[in-house]
């Protein structure tokens, strides 16, 4: 079998603007700069680090859904020897969150618990063991309240409010309602209508690093925190805000982080209540969670609730989409709001739409907090709008593949709700999976039991507007070039894990003609780098990336300006290539990088830049649309080939083939990592995971019964990467962290369907659930 | 971090003097160590002293006079590749194989396995979600999650390498300062998730004895995860030993091993079908597994052949 | 049989030999090559005497609890996972990330080449399984590679390019192994 990485582009470039990749750093498929750190396990997570007279920290955790906190009874805990301090919710009374609009949250319950594993009291002890014996000798009295779990309950007005200042009539946290065009005369003219629900299980992130914080109490009344997180910056604000400290007093700092996937999005407990105790007692305190406590953490999958329905015509274009969606959200905001959003705003691509509305809720249940996890909200409804285009194909009798392709938006458009779209790869990104698997020749012909099935999606790259208000960078880098010729990059950003640290490496290395090992990234230390927004929304190589290369820029100006002079030649004659500065035409005509570094340091002084990074304004149609909206889309296409045993129910995934139109790949094998990681948490989702509940009691709190896949339950993933420029990407670069996940359930649920003619519209596809629904039809077939 | 509950330790020379430890309360034995230690983890057992067996030498497997011996301590992987044991046990080799993950196979003992607590969805979890859920039955509480209007605990026997040795006719050999008392596999488990076993708490299993016999033995092991996961259906099926029936041990569908035998393989998976009552002690559909019964016998009795 | 086999562990301060050695024993092990002596309680698991007694924090804490192979270490060459093995009952000598060597080499420098590492935390896990089973099998097949990383979970890759990175190894090393394996 070929190594994907060889395998040439299927598209190179379709429709590059032609500007050179000038440093041959771009483009290649080579190792990341800080791969063998982790590798080794060299690099330094958060729980590796200890410090002089340092404490553990563990909490006390409610035991019911909904109930009001009597009283807490820690005088055993306290007695324990070894145990040095206890803190408990009302001394952390600011309530705080990343969304401004949906501050609801507080580092530790106050007065009431609104979730089975929400954080009570924290006991600091000289060992974890001791913290561990502690916090179980905690007695909380309580008294109950009426839970809610179910979306019914949640908008039900009889039922009490999780939030009990909440003025809204039910457990609603937003409801969001959009409308494009003329819906009902879309409706009027088209030749088929399909109406359908779908239910999308809620999952979570499973990192295999917990979040971990530890924090150091500095003199003057200044504190260090270290955290596990994928969003240094809001950690920051939020810490600061709660413990009523100034910012910059606070410095924060990212060690390595071992994978979020959104699940570390959040201002978490663990680094507010650390930062608490550490200045409370005066010393160094740790917080690393246990396995079950990340379930408890979760912020991953909204459970949805959805009713599409689609008109088309028969040629398969569509006149009108109507979609409603309620999103179980759990206990607390998070990032519910956007989600609200994100539920529906996408749904206008990447197929050509005039009409359109959509109404989405998201509710509060006693359940721990839902947020952001990869593909955003945008998940959920492309099962449901995938699976109604295949249905729209069968019925009209056309072919799934060209029909999506026939109604592909075209680069540089303006969908109904106002995303300006770029660059598009989407038909290239169809074509490659359909020629690469055989799907026309394989769909209704692979025989009982088996089946193939195709489906597109479109992302963003970064949210247009920051969170919180504001007219500054949202991603910021700075250079410092030394005489050596190493370029110390500095930068707010997080690299859990999906080469963030690489990219910036190569960007600057690109525009400086050296190679990334050059390049030393001092990365999330609010000390130390500049401000970076984080990585969520798939918006860090978009950003961050034009931030380091409007950096560069300015440094290559500074040593090209001193190198012309010495070489005699114009700056624009110059090319930044191989460690070397020499003339285009000329090419043994050239100085060292270092010699021209040197003469631009004798030029100008010590050389050190920084470049920033917001989106230019687009104009959209509707002001409203504050959230959606992003620079850039990135367009995915997979055939998913699967195979179902008709006795047991058991389905396997045979092999996946997947395309995504990332802009231009900066370094193809982060890409493809990138990919292949999309496919596998989708394969998870559509198959075997979901956050399961008992009541409010989190059912399968473990990697043992909480089922990520391992090797085995992981198809072949064939990666192709299609490459567009986008015009405002970092030498065209979009995204590729979370868009190929959004295509992957229902290319295998349109692959079921081609196996066994049922349509599954309810993830996981467990066997004891399909083959239920196998053996219902069979009957009914027996019998009509 | 996920720490465990502090205890004395001994790792006594003799299984005398580790009987004799045994006999006190609080005193729980530690092969392996790979089901003990998270079940200690997660508060299911509170041992105040840990009596290790590994320096009582139980390692390793013997042929003598028509037996096959294998000591108590002798990893799943040294099992599962031993010689003799893919010769003449194939299926208890294929079983050692499905246990969890290879890594875990090169910990875990044959003893230890043969011993594996009774395992439920509301039993084995960490405690402070054990304590939200109101503890159970089989641990602290007074309730079985599974059936409240039960008659006791349904916690379901998993031992992945139990039904083959079942049908290979195994025996148990225990000692203790009392001496040597051997039993039947078949024999050694009850219907009962709390009491699921006989054996003194002061026997130290020392070995497991196979007879070399003809028989021929498949084995399945139904679980979502081919890595990892415990049985939620585990099958052993021998094929007829000259006019004899056939025959089939199902586990992980009730608290101890259920026997079926039937004329025909048609019969025998019916058979195994209908003495399978599973409850919702595992995720998926207590119906769904036990249809899977049906199908997993069928299977591995196909995978026999005709048994002549 | 290593000279490692069965230790007797030693007594903790204060014990009688006859009873039970204590909730506190002296660790007496091999580690990377170097003999360590610690005293620690008996419920010191091998992964926190590794990370928190020596600070070898290449292991790491994933479920703690024996299902994602994050913590594997190997004894005497074979895996375990040191967040359910006790530090008291280890016999032979151990090794870690930080101890890796010339064999370990070959499948560090694949899976640097091949990105087959995201975050990092299950890496070092993965390495050290992969040692013993090249160890075991030096040019292993696909079924084989499969069956070794079923050991442990990797939450970004997708496991394909750290299957990438492993035929490489297995490919490089039947080029130098003229044996077939069995």
């Amino acid at each position: 079998m070929s190594d994907p990485a060889e395998r040439p582009s299927w598209a190179v470039y379709p429709t590059h603007s032609g500007e050179p990749a000038e440093g041959g750093v771009l483009g290649r498929s080579e190792r990341k700069v800080d791969g063998l750190s982790r590798i080794t396990g060299a690099a330094q997570f958060t729980d590796d680090l200890v410090l002089p007279r340092m404490v553990h920290g563990k909490f006390v955790r409610s035991t019911l859904p909904h109930a009001w906190i009597v009283s807490i009874d820690m005088s055993a805990a306290m007695a324990l020897p070894g145990v040095v301090g206890v803190a408990i919710g009302p001394e952390l009374p600011k309530r705080y969150g990343v969304i401004p609009v949906a501050q609801d949250e507080t580092a530790m319950a106050i007065g009431k618990v609104r979730y089975i594993g929400e954080p009570i009291a924290c006991i600091a002890a000289v060992d974890e063991e001791t913290a561990h014996r502690a916090a179980r000798l905690v007695r909380v009295e309580y008294e109950p309240l009426t839970p809610i779990f179910t979306i019914e309950d949640a908008l039900d007005p009889s039922k009490p409010h999780i939030h009990e200042a909440s003025r809204k009539p039910s457990n609603i946290l937003r409801r969001v309602f959009q409308e494009y065009g003329d819906v009902q005369k879309g409706f009027a003219e088209a030749d088929l209508v399909v109406e359908d629900t779908y239910e999308y299980p809620g999952s979570t992130h499973v990192p295999l690093e917990a979040h971990v914080a530890l924090a150091c109490p500095e003199g003057h009344g200044k504190l260090v925190l270290w955290s596990s997180t994928q969003n240094p910056h809001y950690v920051h604000r939020d810490v600061a805000h709660v413990l009523g400290m100034r910012e910059q007093d606070i410095r924060l700092i990212k060690p390595t982080v071992g994978a979020g996937y959104g699940g570390k999005c959040d201002p978490f407990c663990t680094d507010i209540v650390a930062a608490h105790l550490a200045r409370k007692l005066g010393r160094p305190v740790k917080i690393a969670l246990e396995r079950e406590e990340v379930f408890y953490t979760h912020r991953g999958r909204h459970p949805a609730r959805m009713w599409l329905k689609m008109g088309f015509k028969k040629d398969g274009s569509i006149t009108a989409v109507d979609f409603k969606a309620w999103a179980e959200g759990g206990a607390y905001a998070s990032y519910g709001v956007v989600t609200s959003y994100y539920l529906g705003v996408f749904m206008p691509l990447p197929y050509t739409l005039e009409n359109y509305r959509f109404e989405s809720h998201r509710l509060y249940t006693n359940k721990p907090p839902c947020g952001p996890k990869r593909g955003h909200g945008a998940i959920q409804p492309r099962l449901a709008l995938e699976m109604h285009v295949d249905r729209a194909a069968l019925a009209l009798g056309l072919d799934p593949a060209a029909m999506r392709t026939a109604n592909c938006i075209e680069p540089d458009t303006e969908t109904c709700n106002g995303l300006k779209v770029t660059s598009v790869g989407m038909k290239e990104c169809i074509a490659a999976v359909v020629e690469a698997s055989g799907y026309a020749a394989k769909r209704g012909k692979l025989g009982p039991g088996k089946g193939i099935g195709l489906a597109a999606s479109a992302y963003m790259c970064g949210a247009l507007h920051p969170v919180y208000q504001n007219e500054l960078s949202q991603s910021s880098v700075q250079l410092k070039v030394d005489r050596s010729g190493e370029v110390t990059l500095f930068s707010g950003t997080a690299d859990c894990g999906q080469g963030s640290i690489h990219m910036l490496a190569a960007l600057c290395a690109e525009r400086l003609g050296i190679e990334p090992d050059d390049v030393r990234v001092i990365e999330g230390d609010t000390s130390l780098t500049p401000v970076d927004l984080g990585s969520y929304s798939s918006r860090v190589t978009f950003m961050a990336g034009n931030a380091c290369v409007a950096a560069a820029d300015k440094v290559r100006d500074k040593i090209a300006r001193a190198a012309a002079v010495k070489l005699g030649v114009e700056v624009g004659a110059l090319v930044f290539r191989g460690r070397q500065v020499y003339v285009d035409a000329a090419p043994e005509r050239a100085l060292t990088f270092v010699d021209a570094v040197w003469l631009a340091e004798e030029m100008f002084g010590p050389i050190g830049e920084v470049g920033g990074y917001k989106p230019h304004k687009i104009g959209s149609r509707f002001r409203r649309q504050s959230v959606g909206p992003s620079p850039a889309y990135s367009f995915t296409a997979q055939v998913a080939e699967v195979g179902v045993d008709v006795e047991t129910g058991v389905v396997t995934i045979e092999k996946i083939w997947v395309a995504h139109d990332c802009g231009r790949a900066i370094n193809r094998r982060v890409v493809e990592g990138q990919i292949e990681g999309c496919v596998y948490m989708g394969v998870g989702e559509a198959l075997y995971e979901e956050q399961r509940y008992r009541g409010g009691l989190m059912a399968v709190p473990s990697l043992l019964e909480y089922k990520v896949p391992t090797v085995h339950e992981t198809p072949e993933i064939c990666t192709f990467i299609v490459e567009t420029h986008d015009p405002n990407g970092p030498f065209g670069a979009k995204e590729a962290g979370e868009g190929p996940q959004l295509s992957t359930v229902p290319a295998i649920a349109n692959a079921l369907h081609d196996a066994t003619g049922l349509w599954f519209t309810k993830p996981p596809f467990t066997p004891d659930v399909v083959l239920a629904a196998l053996t219902t039809a069979r009957r009914r077939a027996g019998s009509a | 971090m996920l720490p465990l509950p502090r205890f004395e330790y001994s790792a006594p020379n003799d299984v005398r003097d580790a009987s004799r430890f045994l006999a006190e309360p609080g005193s729980q034995l530690i092969a392996g160590g790979t089901d003990l230690l998270v079940s200690m983890k997660q508060r299911l057992f509170e041992p105040r002293h840990l009596v290790s067996i590994r320096r009582l030498g139980l390692r390793g497997v013997t042929v003598q006079g028509g037996v096959v011996r294998i000591g108590a301590a002798t990893t799943l992987a040294q099992v599962a590749t031993n010689l003799t044991v893919r010769e003449q046990f194939p299926a208890l080799s294929d079983a050692c194989l499905t246990v969890a993950t290879p890594t875990i196979q090169s910990m875990a003992t044959l003893g230890g396995n043969l011993m594996l607590d009774t395992r439920c969805l509301y039993y084995n979890q960490p405690a402070g979600w054990r304590a939200s859920l109101g503890y159970c039955l089989k641990r602290e509480g007074t309730v079985c999650h599974v059936a409240p209007k039960g008659r006791g605990c349904y916690a379901t026997q998993s031992a992945d390498t139990v039904p083959a040795l079942w049908l290979y006719g195994a025996e148990v050999e225990f000692q203790s300062t009392r001496g040597v008392v051997l039993r039947k596999v078949s024999d050694m488990y009850r219907d009962d998730g709390m009491a699921w076993h006989g054996v003194g708490r002061d026997e130290v299993l020392v070995a497991v004895r196979l007879p070399l016999a003809e028989a021929r033995v498949g084995h399945r092991k139904l679980r979502t995860r081919q890595a990892i996961d415990y049985a939620q259906v585990l099958v052993a099926v021998r094929a007829p030993v000259a006019d004899g029936p056939w025959a089939a041990v199902i586990s992980a569908v009730a608290s101890s091993p259920l026997f079926v035998e039937a004329e025909d393989p048609t019969a025998l998976a019916e058979a195994a079908f209908r003495a399978s009552q599973p409850l919702s002690t595992h995720l998926p559909a207590a119906t769904w597994r036990k249809r899977m019964v049906r199908v997993e016998v069928a299977r591995a009795a196909a995978a026999l052949g005709d048994g002549r | 049989m290593s000279e490692f086999e069965s230790p007797a562990p030693e007594l903790g301060p204060g014990r009688a030999p006859d009873g039970p050695a204590g909730d506190e024993v002296i660790v007496n092990i091999d580690v990377n090559g170097e003999r360590v002596r610690r005293l620690c309680s008996a419920s010191r698991t091998l992964l926190d005497f590794l990370r928190e007694d020596l600070r070898l924090t290449g292991s790491k804490h994933g479920c703690d609890v024996g299902d994602c192979g994050a913590c594997t270490v190997l004894v005497d060459g074979v895996p375990r996972l040191s967040c359910i093995t006790l530090a008291v009952e280890v016999e032979g000598a151990v090794r870690t990330i930080e101890g890796c060597g010339p064999a370990e080499a070959p499948i560090i420098a694949a899976f640097d080449t091949h990105v087959a590492s995201q975050c990092g935390y299950c890496t070092p896990g993965i390495i050290l399984c992969l040692s013993h089973l090249y160890t075991e099998t030096p040019c292993p097949d696909d079924t084989a590679i499969r069956r070794a990383l079923g050991s442990n979970i990797c939450r970004c890759t997708g496991y394909t390019k750290i299957l990438a990175a492993a035929r490489q190894v297995a490919a490089a090393n039947g080029a130098t192994h003229t044996d077939e394996p069995e």
